[in-house]
């Protein structure tokens, strides 16, 4: 039963992760990630009922918090019902997807043998497949979209990756780690949005930081 | 008797859904809609008025209307509406959608008029589209069911009860379900204006019995994906015996599952706008990548 549950849970992950890639506005972009967010927090629920470890039930709850609550909401404070497209770069949609598919076969190529090394369960190694390919896919998010805002929730796709990986495979350091790195390039990120402008892009802020470089001799 | 039950119920009720969808999309705008029963009243209307064909038309005119209803009745023999009765080819079935599709392209080529012949380019660029996704979906539903046989997956979610896969399908159905029904954001149903027409436009030379034959067709099509969501996500309530209390039941439960999502399908109209006709096969990728995503699923799990 709770296995059960637990796939349906990845099934709407993979649903979230898919309409984060071809979302063209940035108020069900964060939508959708707070759902993303409030799915990780029920499967770290389901994944408590199975292994009994307190652990699971904090990062839970944390993740209601920080990730469902706190960080859509201070998007929406700093974005003001922003209601422009959301432009692509280099990708579109289309072609994210596409590329979400050959990720998700090259995470399944390159874990699938080391899992059965690992003697892990089909569960624990789907739980794996997924949160590398979340991981990747964040990526995907990050160089197809142009505005800075928008990249951000690349970065947290990425992240939500990262925990699903930790939750199925890893031990509890490697989490806080890597999540500790991911939200450090979030935090430097919010603060150039908040210095530079709303609808800045990576190309404007390079432009702004060449200024202080000066012109090459 | 199942079978034929199967057909009465999906011909008869599909005008009320397609009223029941611009009765949603009516509340959503803070408008009263129009009554339920409008669907029949309009083909009752269409059905007393004069035939009127171009004097450039050929047979094709004056055949394509009967031959969607045709073949629209035919494809309510492969979809389990009332009961689990009969079979029917998941391969065959989407060959019918395709030839019903087919004549009607021709007769709006036929008739000579510009937007005829629009509405038939543009049908056409996206079925080339969809069409491989669609061939996609029904692959990925044959394959997590194990069988072609649209009765006998529905026999299948039955015996097994949901799986986390066939919630990916349903999506892909449901994207499918509004891509062949022409309906936002692929096509607006409520407009005849030149740059947004497709399905429309195609219909648009038609008139009298022949329109009203069409209209009906097109109900009933969207009846049948509808009945053919309902069988993978929830076939519970269709009848597997031919007493009369599974029968009664099999057409209540199809009723009100049917009117469900059609509420939904009115729901997610006035949610959107209308796209443009080259971000659509960002919809139709989206139905491609839940479908392989089913694949590798049934195959990773």
């Amino acid at each position: 039963m709770i296995d059960a549950a637990i796939k349906t849970i990845f099934v709407l992950l993979y649903v979230t992760v898919a309409f984060i890639m071809t979302r063209r506005d940035i108020i069900s972009l964060i939508s959708t990630y707070a759902t993303q967010s409030f799915l990780l927090a029920c499967l770290a629920g389901l994944l408590y009922m199975q292994e009994r470890h307190a652990t699971l039930l904090w990062l839970a709850a944390l993740i209601l918090i920080i990730k469902m609550v706190l960080i859509p909401s201070t998007i929406r404070s700093i974005q003001k019902k922003m209601k422009r497209d959301m432009e692509f770069a280099y990708v579109s949609p289309t072609g994210s997807l596409m590329l979400s598919i050959v990720i998700i076969l090259l995470s399944y190529g390159a874990l699938s043998h080391l899992l059965r090394e690992l003697g892990l369960g089909q569960l624990f190694a789907l739980g794996a497949i997924t949160g590398v390919s979340f991981t990747m896919m964040g990526l995907v998010v990050i160089f197809s979209r142009k505005l800075v805002l928008t990249k951000i929730i690349g970065y947290l796709a990425m992240e939500d990756g990262v925990m699903i990986f930790s939750m199925f495979v890893a031990e509890l350091p490697l989490i806080i780690e890597a999540l500790i790195l991911v939200d450090l390039f979030m935090l430097i990120i919010l603060s150039t949005i908040l210095a530079l402008g709303m609808e800045t892009t990576i190309e404007e802020v390079h432009k702004r930081l060449q200024v202080l470089v000066g012109e090459e001799k | 008797m199942i079978a034929l039950l199967n057909i009465l119920v999906a011909v008869l009720i599909s005008p009320l859904f397609m009223t029941f969808i611009k009765k949603v999309k009516a509340w959503a705008q803070r408008r009263q809609g129009p009554p339920l029963l409008q669907g029949y009243y309009t083909f009752m209307k269409l059905l007393k008025k004069e035939t009127v064909l171009s004097t450039n038309s050929s047979w094709i005119m004056r055949w394509a209307a009967p031959i969607n209803l045709a073949v629209m009745i035919i494809a309510a023999l492969f979809i389990p509406i009332v009961g689990i009765g009969g079979s029917g080819n998941i391969l065959l079935f989407l060959y019918l959608l395709a030839l019903a599709k087919f004549f009607m392209a021709l007769a709006g080529l036929d008739a000579g008029s510009t937007f005829g012949g629009m509405g038939s380019s543009r049908e056409m660029t996206i079925s080339a589209v969809i069409e491989p996704v669609t061939v996609i979906v029904f692959a990925a539903l044959a394959y997590v069911l194990g069988t072609m046989d649209i009765h006998r997956m529905a026999l299948a979610v039955l015996a097994n009860g949901p799986q986390a896969a066939l919630v990916l399908i349903s999506m892909s159905l449901f994207i499918i379900l509004i891509v062949e029904t022409a309906r936002v954001p692929v096509d607006n149903p409520e407009t005849h204006l030149e740059l947004t027409m497709v399905h429309e436009a195609m219909i648009l030379e038609q008139s009298g019995k022949n329109l009203a034959f069409m209209e009906l067709a097109h109900a009933i099509k969207q009846t049948l994906l509808m009945g053919l969501l309902m069988s993978v996500l929830f076939p519970y309530g269709l009848a597997t015996e031919t007493t009369l209390v599974a029968l009664v039941f099999g057409i209540g439960a199809f009723i009100v599952k049917g009117l469900c999502i059609s509420f939904f399908v009115g729901l997610f109209e006035s949610s959107m706008a209308k796209s443009r006709l080259f971000l659509l096969p960002n919809l139709f990728m989206l139905a491609y990548f839940f479908s392989f995503l089913t694949i590798l699923f049934e195959v990773f799990a």
